[in-house]
Formats: structure tokens, sequence, C-alpha cells
């Protein structure tokens, strides 16, 4: 029991089953694949932009930025479109636009040394402000069918997006478990002055960090804007936040170095859940961010406990053990 | 000796930048040299200065709390539930300050008790607050309560609870002399908090907790009482800025203030609160807070779009830390250097 205790994603795991399981007892038709599956897509945008914040949480940072991001990679897609531009290349456009979104914020922190939250708390104010000024606006529609098609893809009866989703999940889980540059943003966010110390390129780390939640932005833009087929001024609104909320449920670490992106995954779909499941038992939308606050409140504080209850262990049993040695 | 020392400070700095700019809005556009004029156009702003000033103190300690954008729909929709309930304006005003209040003594218990980052728990406490603002009076009016005010739900959901008295709308509107009665409220809590946080022990707890937590607790200061009171000041302050913009506006709304935290925190952090903790002072943010406020209404009369502002105040943000940082490297590098040249000589 304690292992699992000790570890966030089981614990949020645990807490998504157990709703899921009350939810579906109040309202069998929760259990219906149908709604499963709709969960997983409605969950897609923020587990996308969830795993780009990972890299940033993971190396101490913090990126208020990334839905703006996701926005501005929205418009850059919707505008291309409709310029007559092949899905491929808008796509490619976007992903591009972010990545260079992300790669600003990147520069700030890294280079000019100003403090995350005040960097990208600046470039959330900027990029707010160019989608609008690109648009003049107003919302684009009227996008072509090409981009609304890969919505409707599906295999096995799941939808496209979520196999897609689901790969690039499992490529960044073992990217981050085995492959040793991505160790580096660990090792960064764990402790700066020794990852320094060792040689490791701190800076660079930080800046692919950024860079990274650029990129995942934008891929959340390309898939939001084909299941909704336009492209609001208000697209990804609020998401750095919930991205942020996600990950903390996740059990990544604001102080840097502890997470998996199969945990920020499992919040970002608490998240989204937790809206669904509030359908099903017929309470009305407005109290999503009541519950999503308070959820969030409840896990860190549970943690919390849990880790001072831990860290009282270790304590008492270092101190029986070393009972003659002093200290 | 001493005055040089005062000239040299950011505050000074962002005092002369304040004349600079006026200066500069005036010659383009004579409206801004109408003291009038530019008391009035506060009124924009002042919602920002209620809510940045008590947050640099919370800052100083090298917190933070983003939740108060949503204590300003809490308070100002409590406000109207209140009023609704026919309660006095008056005493419902009050009751919204409460509830200001306790949102931030949750705030600051949750922060001083657990080791939570204060970003974290102020995060959760935005969505709640939020929520609740939204929530309450559906909730309300589901038990019978006609929540809406006499206007109704489709009423409610386009311009929030109206018809609110007009002695209540009279504390935005009216003014003593040119001066606006929010304009003058603001110098009042900017003075209050200026004597309170360089002026009392409790003041310099803030500092001393900001720079070195551990070395505050080994040397007794309370901190958890002191921490608590800082997010209380903060709540307090948002609630302020609910109450504030629910008079303005005259209509209580759930959603007020909700684009305000980028203004609210570059108001802090340019006016010289460093975001880790340990400094910071009121007089900067007040300053600060009006150098952005008059140059949003300097921009929108010349005819810039609010997109195009928001782009220039992001910019300015970070420009403004950068050129701080840059500096403060340099000052490190210099002192190193005649460090290094001292040993040589030696």
């Amino acid at each position: 029991m304690k292992p699992l205790l000790r570890s966030r994603e089981a614990l949020v795991t645990l807490l998504l089953v157990l709703l899921v399981v009350v939810t579906g007892l109040f309202n069998p038709n929760f259990f219906k694949p149908d709604s499963i599956v709709e969960i997983f897509n409605a969950s897609l945008t923020l587990v996308l932009i969830s795993l780009g914040e990972m890299f940033v949480i993971l190396t101490r940072g913090i990126d208020v930025s990334v839905g703006a991001t996701a926005g501005l990679a929205a418009v850059v897609l919707g505008t291309t479109l409709n310029l007559g531009w092949p899905v491929g290349a808008a796509a490619l456009a976007a992903v591009a636009a972010g990545t260079l979104a992300g790669a600003l914020n990147a520069f700030g922190v890294t280079f000019l040394r100003v403090p995350p939250i005040i960097m990208t708390l600046g470039t959330l104010g900027i990029y707010r402000g160019l989608m609008r000024i690109i648009t003049g606006g107003s919302w684009i529609e009227n996008l072509p069918q090409s981009i609304k098609e890969p919505n409707l893809w599906s295999f096995l009866g799941v939808p496209f997006f979520v196999w897609l989703t689901l790969a690039l999940l499992a490529l960044t889980a073992f990217v981050t478990l085995r492959v040793r540059l991505a160790r580096y943003f660990y090792a960064v966010g764990d402790n700066e002055a020794g990852a320094y110390l060792l040689g490791l390129p701190v800076r660079w780390t930080q800046f692919a960090a950024y860079t990274l939640a650029g990129t995942f932005a934008a891929l959340a833009a390309i898939v939001f804007t084909s299941q909704i087929g336009f492209v609001s001024m208000n697209a990804a609104d609020g998401f750095e936040l919930k991205a942020i909320a996600a990950n903390v449920l996740g059990g990544v670490s604001l102080t840097g170095g502890v997470g998996t992106p199969v945990g920020a995954a499992i919040g970002a779909l608490f998240l989204t859940a937790v809206h669904s499941m509030l359908i099903f038992l017929g309470v009305p939308g407005i109290w999503d961010n009541a519950f999503a606050g308070i959820i969030l409140l409840i896990v860190v504080y549970v943690d919390y406990r849990v880790r001072s209850a831990l860290e009282l262990q270790r304590r008492q049993a270092r101190i029986r053990g070393d009972a003659g040695g002093g200290a | 000796m001493k005055w040089t020392r005062y000239l040299r400070s950011w505050e000074f700095a962002l005092f002369v930048l304040l004349l600079l700019e006026l200066a500069v809005l005036g010659l383009v556009n004579p409206v801004f040299f109408n003291l009038e004029n530019l008391l009035y156009s506060t009124l924009d702003f002042t919602h920002i200065l209620f809510a940045a000033l008590p947050l640099t103190l919370v800052i100083i300690t090298a917190g933070i709390d983003i939740s108060g954008v949503s204590v300003m729909g809490l308070a100002s929709i409590t406000l109207g539930l209140v009023w609704v309930a026919g309660v006095n304006v008056f005493v419902a005003l009050a009751v919204a300050l409460l509830v200001g209040v306790l949102a931030g003594a949750f705030n600051g218990f949750f922060v001083s008790r657990t080791d939570v980052n204060p970003l974290v728990i102020t995060l959760g406490t935005l969505f709640m607050f939020a929520g609740l603002a939204q929530g309450m009076p559906a909730l309300l009016d589901k038990l019978g309560f006609k929540a809406y005010g006499s206007a109704g739900l489709a009423a409610y959901q386009y311009e929030g609870i109206t018809g609110l008295p007009d002695a209540f709308i009279a504390l935005t509107e009216g003014s003593l002399g040119i001066v606006p009665y929010p304009f003058l409220a603001v110098l009042f809590f900017a003075l209050v908090l200026s004597l309170l946080l360089h002026k009392t022990r409790f003041g310099r707890y803030l500092y001393l907790i900001g720079v070195n937590p551990k070395a505050a607790a080994y040397s007794g200061v309370p901190i958890r009482r002191v921490l608590v009171w800082a997010y209380v000041l903060s709540g307090f302050g948002a609630a302020l800025a609910g109450v504030m913009l629910t008079s303005y506006f005259t209509s209580a709304r759930a959603d007020l203030g909700g684009d305000a935290l980028l203004p609210i925190i570059t108001a802090v952090v340019l006016g010289g609160a460093d975001i880790l903790g340990g400094s910071g002072t009121i007089l900067g943010t007040l300053l600060a807070g009006m150098i952005l406020g008059f140059l949003r209404q300097g921009l929108l009369a010349l005819g810039v779009t609010n997109d195009l502002i928001q782009v220039v105040v992001g910019s300015l943000l970070i420009l403004a830390m950068a050129a701080k940082q840059l500096l403060h490297v340099y000052g490190e590098y210099r002192l190193k250097r005649k460090a290094l040249s001292s040993k040589d000589g030696r």
C-alpha cells in the first residue's frame, strides 16, 4: 500500500477510477464505450498541452503562455488554410509558429535571465494580442473540409487523434525514461548547480524545455481546430492554468526534477473527466471550476500529509537506529 | 549623502518615468495635461492597484497569490446576492469584503501550514473561487431564492445583477474636489500598507521571511501568523477591487476582473518586487501601476487597439525585467573584477 500511496500517479488514477465507478452507479450510461472514448477525445488538447508544460516544470520552470501559444498556432493554422495552403503545409506552419513562440520564451528565460513566470506572463499577453491582430479580432470560420477530416478517421472504434496522442505519449514516456539527453531535464530541475558542475548544458536543456512546450501547444492547436472546425479568439483560453493543474495532479513537482509524462497525461485526463462526470451526474457545467479547484487542493493536501508522515517515520527510524551515536 | 540615495532608488526612476510618460502623452494629446481628465481616467485601473498593492506584501514573502482575480468576481457576486436578499447595500458591501478576507485567510492557512507551492494553492483556489462565484447564483435560484435580481436569468447572464442603489453607485461616481473617491481610497490604502510594511515589526518580518525563511523561523518570527495576514490583506484588496468594479460597472458579476491577472502582476514586478521574495515597496507598486494604467489610457486615446496594448504591456514587462537582470549581472561582474584586482594588488 505504501509505495502505491507514494506515487501520485497511482493516487490520482485511483481517485479517477473511484469517480468513474461512482458516476457509473448513478448513471449507467457512463460505462458505455462511447462515453469513455468521448472523454478521451475531449481530453486530447489538455493532454498535449500538459505534456509540453511538463518539460518546463521538470526543469523547475513554469510556462503560463502555453494556452496563448496554442491559440496563436491555431490562428496560423486557420489563416494559412484559408489562404489555400494544403493541410500538411498549414500544420507545419502552425507547429513552426508554436515552436518559435516557445523558443522566444526560452530565449528570455535562459539568456535574458528573466524569471520564467514573468517572461511567460509577458508573452501570454503578447501572443493573445497577436492572435487578434492577425485575424482582426474575428473568428476564423469556413475552414476547408480537409482539416476536419482527420477527426473523423478512426481505428477499432477509437478516433485517429486518440491513437496519435497515445503514440506521442508512449514516445515521450520512453524517451524521458531511457534517453540520456532527456534525463537532463530531470537533472537540471533537481539540482541546477549540480548539473552545471557535472558539465551538463543547463541553459540549452532549459531552452529545449520551453521550446518543446511551444511545439506541443501547437500540436494541441491542430487537434482542437480539427475537432471543432473553427478558431475562436478565446481558443485555449485558460489552458495554461489547467495544464499546470494537470501536471501537479499527476505528480509533476513544481520544485523540479520529479514527474512522468504518464502522470501529466493522467492529470489532464482527470480534469477533463471531472467535467464529463458532472454532466452525467446532472450538475450544471458552471460548477466545473469549483470542482477542479477543490480536487486539486485535496490532492496536494493528501500528498503533503503522506509525505510528512513518511518523513516523520524515516526520522524516527533514524533516531532509533542512531540512539547511541547522537545526532 | 542621504538624498542622493533616494535619487538612485528604483522608485525615483519610476517617478521620473511616470512624469516623462505623462509629458509625452500630453504633447501628443493635450487632453492629458488636464488634471481633472487625468484623475478621472484613473477609474479604469484603480481595481488593478487595489489588488496589486497588498499582493506586493505576499510577493515579498516569496509567495504569490493568483486567486485575486477570482476573489474580485466572488466579492462582486456576494455583494449582489446579499443585496438581492433585501439587505442594505452597504452591509452587503461589508459582507463582500469579509468574503475577501476569508478567501485570503483560506489561502494563508493552506500556504503556511503546508509546504505546497503557493502558486499551486492559489491556482486551486483561483478555480474554486471562480467556480463558487459562477455556481452560487444558480444554486440559490434552484433553492427557490430569486438570485438573479428582478430582471431574471436572461438579463443576469447578459449583464449580471443590476439595479443597485444610487448611493452605492455614487461611491465611484463621486469625487472630492477633482479627485475621484476610488483613487483617494487607493492612496489611503497605499499609505496604510506602506506604514505597515516599512514602519512595523510585521513589515520587517515579511522581508525576513522572503529573504530567508529558516533564519526567520530560528529567530522566533511567527511565520505562520505573518503569512496568513499577508494573504488576508491580498484577499481583502482583491475584494475591494471587486466592490469598486461592481459600483463602477453598476452591476454585480461573477466574471469581473478575469483579465486583470497580467496587469496586476506586471504592476508589482515593474514596481521593483522580486518574484523570488525579499524585496519590493508599496510606493514602487503604486507608481508602476499608475505608469501602466496611464500608458493604457494614453494608447487607447491615440486609437491604439486593446490587442496591441496587450502586446505593448507584455513586451514592457519582459524588457524591464531583462534590463534589471542584465544590470544585476553586470554589477556582479564588476564586483568580481574588483575583488580579483584587489587580490592582485596585494
